[in-house]
């Protein structure tokens, strides 16, 4: 029977060291300890403003004193920032940029990349962050609504919430980067669209389904730019088809529109499934009409080219790591209570410029990276190992 | 009241502290004391508090740990319970956004539980030559295949009224999680009705030997099926605290719930062979795991890695029994030689 005490201690021992040894690995942080901020402040968003006023309540001893300054650096502060999984080449990216900002400007990161793309994965993740007492968190969101009650529960702790890609509620945030502006999306693919045609001459655009969401905006927001300047006068837009976002049906839709349209010149496809079908089409039957849109840089390696053996000459998507330094300016911003996410705020993100907090129509408010990344054939191979 | 193999039924030894002590769940107790101090070592913030407040989303699972614990009693396994909390947490948010009185909406989610736990019994025991592990892979995929179908495209649903489910997520006195408490007392009424019953004590009787109990007068069809219905319903109960702690459903909730609440059971000292093991065993060896991944979390070690541990931490302890019985062995030879 002593054997099995024996057995439990060694179980012990094995474990620790299996821990020891991988706890270099996983980062780790001297910072602070948690502040064990006991306020039980309302825990809207809408009350951040109020908890800003005094920010250097909830925090403690010498960090309190250089935020109550306006401290011009974030240095002994803690930043997590929490993915949608582990694995993901277009997180890696993102981690990558948003390290690279919060270590340039002094402070700590903490990465959580949760076990598996689910909201339970990530809520263990937050909550253990509430338990660091970490300054900030920066969170692209498995699902908009279910990290309402946990994000609710770390900004009554004084931990200052945002997103990136992939938003949360309003109530659940204090702003959102967002990677794509509706109008900073329609312009760059008007303004791809009238290049590639040489400046006039039919275009057609290979679309979703007819109900999507964004891309009804993107299409919405391309029509009325084009209305509004006559540089795009002698642009014809002959057909939105809709791909339903199948492959298959989408390299019929395309096969239609060449059949349909003898003179068209470009197809503009914002939507990934679509412009890679479309892809495929135009490259297989040599066909001289060009195209452009919002693809993944994986799918669309092998047609993007300048030359005529390629379909695609450029196409747009964003860029995970401009967005996630966006996200790491934007919590050093809320940290060191520049801005405090409402609506018409401003603020300096380092090298990427002023950025002004939007309304997003949801009720929060939002900041707009910028026009989207294109990828071109300069690029591209850097980019298709990643997503 | 031995078994045909032999082995004596836990509820009727004599239990002296010393020999307590010396029991795989005396083991455990140690193990306990020992991941806390190790926790307290490696994470700053493992304070009392903290661990308080993350402890609710566990505990959620260790609902579940109780009736498995029965089903692995009995030498049946349950697979298709993370379908079922999918499957209740989804109907949970639809009944409430359909505008249900709470006591409704509960009402609803345990039902639904039941309903798949009898689902389950009904097909084991109509069907005794097939093992459970296949039958419940089948209603696995299937409750999901429910789920998927009532989400929808979105693959999310979301409470409309969140005042009306968090009552189940509050804090009594801004500190202890009312989760806490029902899964106390959850856990003491499995824990009595097994150890202490006739009921409990057939189900150690079937998972020993089924035939023999079936000759001994045990009624080994009903007592399976009852373990079936409580596991749905407990299913249940996750399903609906899940779900208040996030404030909805989509297609991945409680995915992989079966393999971690079998684990814990196992790390317990249940065997999954059947007639071994008690729930004391597999609600501590829950809250070790449980502390060991929030002191882990706490750490930043990344999250694989935490699987990784949990995983080993497992093997070693299934392997502990069996090397020990592998020494047993050689010393009767030696013995005999």
């Amino acid at each position: 029977m002593k054997r099995k005490m024996v057995s439990v201690l060694l179980t012990a021992v094995m474990a620790a060291s299996l821990l020891s040894a991988c706890g270099g690995a996983g980062a780790s942080t001297e910072s602070a300890p948690a502040a064990a901020p006991a306020a039980e402040a309302a825990p809207a968003a809408e009350a951040a403003p109020a908890a800003e006023a005094a920010p250097a309540a909830e925090e403690a001893g010498a960090a309190a004193a250089e935020e109550a300054t306006g401290g011009a650096d974030v240095s002994g502060k803690t930043f997590a920032i929490v993915v949608k999984s582990a694995g993901n080449p277009y997180f890696k990216k993102a981690i990558e940029g948003f390290t690279e900002v919060i270590e340039g400007n002094g402070g700590t990161v903490v990465v959580k990349e949760p076990s598996a793309a689910t909201v339970d994965a990530q809520i263990t993740e937050i909550q253990s962050l509430i338990s660091q007492g970490v300054a900030s968190i920066s969170v692209a969101a498995n699902d908009e609504n279910a990290l309402q009650a946990t994000l609710e529960e770390a900004m009554a702790a004084g931990i200052k919430v945002n997103c990136f890609d992939s938003k949360v509620n309003a109530d659940s945030r204090a702003t959102f980067c967002n990677q794509a502006g509706t109008t900073e999306v329609g312009q760059a693919l008007i303004d791809a669209v009238l290049d590639l045609s040489g400046g006039e001459g039919q275009y057609a655009i290979l679309s979703a389904t007819s109900q999507a969401t964004n891309q009804n905006a993107w299409i919405e927001a391309m029509k009325s730019i084009q209305e509004s300047d006559s540089k795009y006068a002698n642009l014809e837009l002959v057909e939105v088809a809709y791909g339903d976002d199948e492959p298959q049906k989408s390299t019929d839709q395309t096969q239609a529109l060449l059949s349909k349209y003898p003179d068209l010149k470009v197809i503009c496809a914002p939507t990934t499934v679509g412009i890679a079908a479309a892809a495929k089409v135009l490259q297989d039957q040599k066909s001289s009409v060009k195209l452009t849109g919002l693809g993944l840089p994986s799918e669309m390696a092998e047609y993007i080219g300048n030359d005529d053996a390629h379909s695609c000459p450029y196409m747009f998507l964003w860029n995970p790591s401009d967005l996630a330094k966006l996200a790491a300016y934007t919590s050093i911003a809320l940290v060191k209570g520049e801005i405090t996410g409402a609506v018409g705020e401003k603020f300096t993100a380092g090298e990427m410029g002023e950025y002004e907090l939007k309304d997003a129509g949801d009720g929060g408010s939002e900041l707009i990276l910028g026009p989207p990344f294109q990828f071109n054939p300069e690029n591209i191979a850097e980019w298709k190992d990643v997503y | 009241m031995a078994g045909k193999s032999g082995r004596s039924i836990k509820a009727e030894e004599k239990l002296t502290a010393k020999k307590l002590l010396f029991t795989w769940e005396g083991a455990l107790i140690l193990l306990f004391i020992a991941v806390n101090i190790f926790n307290m070592s490696i994470s700053q913030s493992y304070t009392f508090a903290n661990v308080l407040r993350e402890m609710p989303k566990y505990l959620a699972e260790m609902f579940m740990v109780l009736p498995m614990a029965y089903i692995l009693v009995l030498g049946d396994i349950d697979i298709s319970v993370g379908s079922i909390v999918c499957l209740t947490g989804t109907l949970t948010c639809y009944i409430s956004n359909a505008g249900a009185p709470f006591p409704v909406v509960i009402l609803g989610c345990l039902g639904t539980g039941l309903l798949c736990g009898a689902f389950n019994g009904f097909i084991t025991t109509s069907f005794p030559e097939l093992p459970s592990m296949i039958t419940t892979l089948g209603s696995q995929i299937i409750f999901r295949g429910i789920a998927e179908i009532s989400l929808g495209g979105g693959g999310s649903v979301s409470y409309t009224n969140t005042k009306q489910i968090m009552p189940l997520s509050t804090k009594l006195g801004k500190t202890v999680p009312v989760i806490i408490l029902v899964v106390m007392l959850a856990a003491v009424i499995f824990t009595v009705v097994l150890q202490r019953t006739t009921f409990g004590r057939s189900l150690y009787a079937i998972g020993s030997n089924k035939v023999s109990a079936f000759y001994a007068g045990v009624d080994v069809k009903r007592c399976r099926f009852i373990a079936y219905v409580l596991m749905g319903f407990m299913a249940g109960m996750c399903g609906l605290f899940l779900t208040a702690y996030t404030y909805g459903a989509n297609t991945t909730t409680g995915q992989g719930f079966e393999m971690e609440v079998i684990a814990m059971c196992v790390f317990g000292g249940i065997a999954s062979t059947g007639g071994k093991g008690t729930l004391v065993g597999g609600i501590i060896a829950g809250l070790i795991i449980t502390l060991l991944r929030i002191a882990l979390g706490q750490a930043n070690v990344n999250s694989q890695m935490i699987l990784v541990i949990v995983g080993a931490l497992l093997i070693i302890a299934v392997l502990i029994p069996g090397i020990k019985g592998r020494f047993d062995e050689l010393k009767k030879l030696r013995a005999a030689a």
